[in-house]
């Protein structure tokens, strides 16, 4: 699905060079459930950002779907991403002025999908995820967890082939990341490929590889058993 | 504590550079308009306030009526009415006073000047109690014939002010020349007062006998005429007198109509002299006061603007305030935690508010000390501040600024108070909810409505004092000069010599003489009768306004005739030749009529009117039998305020007094040079007086263009600082709304798709704002332009609100899309990195 060859990021600000990401190699297959891990600051964020378009690499090569995008203008990163890519983020990153619904379907919003269809895409996944009775509330009337739901529920509606999980139980008690744990589960029984940051051992279990990163640098990858 | 206040203020003005530059910058720009606004409508408020006595003293004013035609108002009242009101009143008044002006030319050496000379009752220094410079009340002004200058008439006539005893010419009273003793001299009249005079002289009631309908008269109104009461009368009180003395008592019952009620054809209206400025405008018709009347409205509606912007300016401060409350939260919650009461938060900031608004009133002083003399150049006043030694201007102008800071201090005080701190430090919750922003949503929907309803007005306005200079009035008044003076003794038997002499000018294409020429409002008013209605029963007479046009005046003027033909030499019988006194034959001539006349007086075409006679008094002529001979198109004659009087032209060669020379030429200069060598040559010891006919014309718009500039400058400031406002608002939002923008482009949304987000959210209050400005716009102005009866028709408010809502909404739309584009463009990660 995707591949990164000796790709390395480095910020510069102010004198100061920060070598987020080094000579990196990973590939990853379609239907994959991967998870990143590694201590904070060790860039995690980066390569996940880096592989959901969200920022470019200094240098190497990234090729999504056999396609070298690692020179594509914004917009064109924007295209692919926003039909290929969904996002969770540790913080759910719900705008607090739309309701549960409306937040789900922004996913939607820049597809140019006509509104009834939307409305029936987004009605059909949120009784996937289970919030469907809470559609019309606005995101701080709900519980983290539920939250984290609509955030997966968001990521998901545009049939996107690939989702980037950057923490997504970083927030939530155990009960709560157990559940979207199993909600991401379920989607890579159904095929979606998964990149997940976690720090909690017990949720990279449910990842097939594990990628630990120190310091930009690769340092193993665990073929979890399967059993 | 204070000093950590004034520290976290002042850091926070440093660190929030557009912040502080928008809303000190708009608050000084408000300030500012204020205190221009402000000692403009003191000075106005000032006139005749110092005067001594000033509660007790009324001036009469004059009210005609008749009924088809437009009432006549003016300030001045009839001869004999003072001394009747003062008589029948006699428990009310304490003593009468009539003016009376004449222009005279005054002679001393070589110097020759056309003045005004006041002829006053003895009793004007018990009126206005003016100050004396040489001489006394009781010794200067006692008897008829003592003149009473000021001191800077003085200097220009002697050099220096103690020039008691000297003597004056005076030319021609009563068509002789005066030798004329100066008895006092008075301190110059302030700018301040109602009253302009230079020579005051001791009235002698039978100098006018001459002139029955200056003095010695019921219905001619020619002087102005106050009163000073005694204690514990007023206005009110003698209005109600006078009106009853008018229907009961007075000798005009005799003088209206069977069955009509002197009160029916004539109103007495009683006004304080400390009102006059403002307020006799409403009565003073077209013929105006002996200076400038104020504008009562144009007053309230400048005061009304200096509020308005102040709040705009006030409103940015709240807007801008509450939207970037959230980077403030956190010093709030913290402050909570360390144990402040809600109540020292709140005045924190409140604090903060008046400081700045404090701060923003030195700039605004600064600002005002620049401006001034533009100011003073665009009001036409000699306006000062000199703060020093105005101490209640000075309380005041701090006051306000004290209150503007209050008032934009409190909502954002209530409602940064408020903050929970549990809810700020838990951080993960935007601690600003959909409440707050609705609120801005109104304030910048009032700021936009107040913008874009001062630029309609605006655009109205400017419109219409356009529309009122450039609209046809019916007669050619450029290229031509006119020459007055030309009615004074010295000059009537040198007239046909110095037109005779002037036509020879090179480039000059005709001279004309008449009584008026156009935009003279002088009223003169008489009753015709048709003699041929008679058979008809309408023998009743028409009071018409009169002018005198001599020879040529029609085509001069190019004066379009609709039927008949204007004055011409080859009907010498149209000359209006005086009867001698004591022979009672009634005397013939020819008479021009104007369109409305002609419907006054019934008739249908102005075919018809041809060849039918107007009988009518004019005064020592004797009574005349008048053919009409020909029928004008209806012309602005009077100022275009005024409107078009039904009229007649006679040929009166006795009230000959302005010549009207048309030229055409290149050397203006040259030509100008050349009628100043014939006139002097002819006449002299009568200055010359010419004016260009065009300059007069404009000048009657002076006044509303520079008030339409004045308003233009000031809802411009407006409308500036409501966009400044906009844009700090536009930022903070953005800014406010990164994360949301961020989400949004990772899902997808383009750069462009954000900025339309950002412009619609700010588009939206500007349409509401469209919708409430265009109704109260469209009432305003409308009220408005029914005080002229030639204006604009009312598409235009609408025209004039479309643009100045397109414009807004333009104005708004660049100002937010240059923040939203910067912002949008930014990398999303940033704004969703979690921390
Ligand atoms: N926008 C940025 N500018 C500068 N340095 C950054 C930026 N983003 C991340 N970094 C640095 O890059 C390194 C990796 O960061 P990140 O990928 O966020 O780590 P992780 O997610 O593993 O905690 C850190 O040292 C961080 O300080
Ligand atoms: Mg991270």
């Amino acid at each position: 699905m995707l591949k990164l060859h000796d790709l390395s990021k480095i910020y510069r600000t102010d004198e100061v060079e920060t070598v987020a990401l080094d000579t990196v190699n990973i590939e990853i297959e379609a239907g994959e459930f991967v998870a990143i891990m590694g201590p904070s600051g060790c860039g995690k964020s980066t390569l996940l950002n880096i592989i959901g378009m969200l920022d470019s690499p200094t240098s190497g090569a990234y090729l999504f779907l056999d396609e070298d995008v690692s020179g594509y203008s914004e917009s064109q990163l924007s295209n692919i991403r926003k039909h290929n890519i969904g996002f969770i983020f540790q913080s759910f990153n719900l705008i607090d002025e739309l309701t549960v619904a409306e937040n789900i379907e922004l996913a939607l919003l820049y597809h140019n999908i006509p509104a009834s269809e939307r409305k029936s895409r987004v009605a059909t996944i949120m009784d996937k995820v289970g919030i469907a009775h809470r559609a019309k509330h606005m995101p701080s009337q709900l519980s983290g967890g539920q939250q984290q739901r609509v955030a997966v529920a968001r990521a998901v509606v545009g049939n996107q082939g690939l989702i980037l999980a950057d923490e997504p139980t970083g927030n939530l008690d155990s009960a709560h990341g157990q559940e979207v744990m199993e909600m991401l589960q379920g989607l890579n029984d159904e095929g979606t490929t998964i990149v997940m940051v976690t720090h909690s051992p017990a949720h990279s279990d449910y990842a097939r590889r594990t990628i630990n990163l120190f310091d930009g640098h690769v340092v193993t990858e665990n073929l979890r058993a399967t059993g | 504590m204070i000093s950590n206040y004034l520290l976290a203020a002042w850091r926070h003005i440093a660190n929030n550079r557009l912040f502080s530059v928008i809303n000190i910058f708009g608050l000084s720009v408000g300030l500012m308009s204020c205190i221009l606004i402000l000692i403009y409508v003191r000075d106005e408020l000032s006139y005749d306030q110092w005067l001594p006595d000033g509660e007790r003293l009324v001036r009469l004013h004059t009210a005609y009526y008749s009924p088809d035609a437009p009432p006549f108002l003016t300030i001045r009242a009839a001869g004999r009415m003072m001394e009747a009101i003062r008589n029948y009143a006699s428990d009310q008044v304490e003593t009468g006073l009539r003016l009376v002006e004449v222009g005279v030319t005054v002679v001393r050496g070589d110097a020759i000047f056309n003045e005004d000379i006041m002829f006053a009752d003895g009793t004007f220094f018990d009126v206005f109690q003016l100050p004396f410079v040489h001489g006394s009340a009781g010794t200067s002004f006692s008897k008829p014939m003592d003149l009473v200058i000021t001191e800077s008439t003085a200097i220009k006539y002697f050099g220096r002010t103690d020039v008691v005893g000297k003597n004056l010419t005076a030319c021609c009273l009563q068509g002789s020349q005066l030798e004329v003793q100066v008895t006092g001299v008075i301190r110059d009249l302030p700018e301040n007062t109602h009253l302009e005079f230079e020579f005051l002289t001791f009235l002698d009631p039978s100098m006018f006998d001459f002139a029955p309908n200056v003095l010695n008269t019921w219905t001619s109104v020619n002087t102005y005429t106050y009163f000073k009461l005694k204690a514990g009368a007023d206005a009110e009180s003698l209005k109600k007198r006078v009106d009853y003395w008018l229907n009961n008592e007075s000798p005009l019952r005799e003088m209206v109509e069977e069955g009509v009620l002197p009160s029916e054809r004539l109103q007495l209206k009683i006004m304080p002299v400390p009102d006059l400025h403002l307020k006799a405008l409403r009565d003073a018709g077209n013929i105006g006061d002996m200076k400038p009347l104020g504008n009562n409205s144009m007053v309230l509606a400048f005061v009304g603007i200096a509020f308005l912007i102040l709040l705009i300016a006030s409103v940015n401060f709240m807007n801008l305030s509450t939207a970037r409350a959230s980077r403030r939260a956190r010093e709030v919650a913290l402050r909570k935690v360390m144990g402040a009461s809600r109540r020292q938060v709140a005045m924190q900031f409140l604090g903060e508010a008046v400081a700045i608004s404090v701060l923003s009133l030195l700039f605004a002083l600064v600002a005002v000390e620049l401006v001034l003399p533009f100011y003073n150049m665009a009001i036409g006043r000699q306006l000062n501040l000199v703060l020093s030694d105005d101490l209640p201007l000075l309380i005041t102008l701090v006051s306000i600024a004290v209150l503007v800071g209050l008032v934009s201090g409190s909502y954002p005080a209530i409602y940064l108070s408020r903050f929970l701190p549990a809810r700020i430090l838990k951080a993960n919750q935007s601690s600003d909810g959909g409440g707050q922003s609705n609120i801005r949503s109104l304030l910048v929907i009032f700021q936009f409505a107040a913008s874009i309803g001062l630029a309609v007005c605006t655009v109205v306005i400017y419109a219409q004092t356009s529309y009122a200079r450039s609209m046809d009035v019916g007669y050619n008044y450029e290229n031509k000069i006119v020459l007055s003076g030309l009615g004074a003794t010295a000059a009537v038997d040198q007239r046909q010599t110095i037109v005779n002499e002037l036509t020879a000018i090179e480039g000059v294409e005709h001279v004309v003489l008449s009584s008026e020429v156009p935009s003279q409002d002088n009223e003169n008013n008489t009753g015709f009768t048709l003699l041929e209605g008679a058979s008809e029963g309408l023998s009743e007479s028409v009071v018409l306004n009169y002018y005198t046009a001599g020879f040529g005046f029609f085509e001069a003027y190019e004066m379009e005739m609709l039927a008949g033909r204007g004055f011409d030499e080859a009907f010498s019988s149209d000359v209006i030749v005086p009867v001698p006194e004591g022979d009672d034959r009634i005397g013939h001539a020819g008479v021009v009529i104007n369109e409305s006349a002609m419907r006054r007086l019934g008739f249908s075409s102005p075919e018809e009117a041809l060849g039918k006679t107007l009988r009518a008094d004019m005064f020592r002529a004797g009574t005349f039998d008048l053919s009409i001979v020909g029928v004008a198109k209806d012309v602005y004659f009077r100022s275009i305020k005024f409107g078009i009087r039904a009229s007649v032209f006679l040929n009166n060669p006795g009230s000959l007094r302005v010549a009207t020379l048309g030229f055409r030429t290149h050397d203006v200069a040259g030509l100008v040079r050349e009628v100043e060598r014939v006139w002097k040559k002819i006449l002299p010891t009568t200055p010359i007086s010419r004016e260009f006919l065009s300059e007069m014309i404009q000048a009657q718009y002076q006044a509303e263009e520079d008030q339409a500039k004045l308003f233009g400058i000031f809802s411009a400031l407006a409308v500036v600082i409501a966009c400044l406002g906009l844009y700090g608002l536009a930022s903070f939002t953005a800014e406010r709304r990164t994360r949301e923008i961020g989400i949004r482009k990772v899902m997808g949304a383009r750069v462009r798709d954000i900025v339309g987000l950002l412009v619609w959210q700010f588009s939206a209050p500007v349409l509401i704002a469209n919708i409430l400005a265009w109704p109260i716009a469209w009432y305003v102005m409308s009220e408005w332009l029914d005080g002229f009866s030639y204006r604009i028709e009312g598409h235009y408010i609408l025209v004039a609100s479309m643009a100045a809502g397109t414009a807004a909404l333009l104005i708004a739309w660049l100002t937010v899309a240059g923040r939203a584009w910067k912002v949008a463009a930014a990398n999303p990660v940033n704004s969703l990195r979690y921390e």
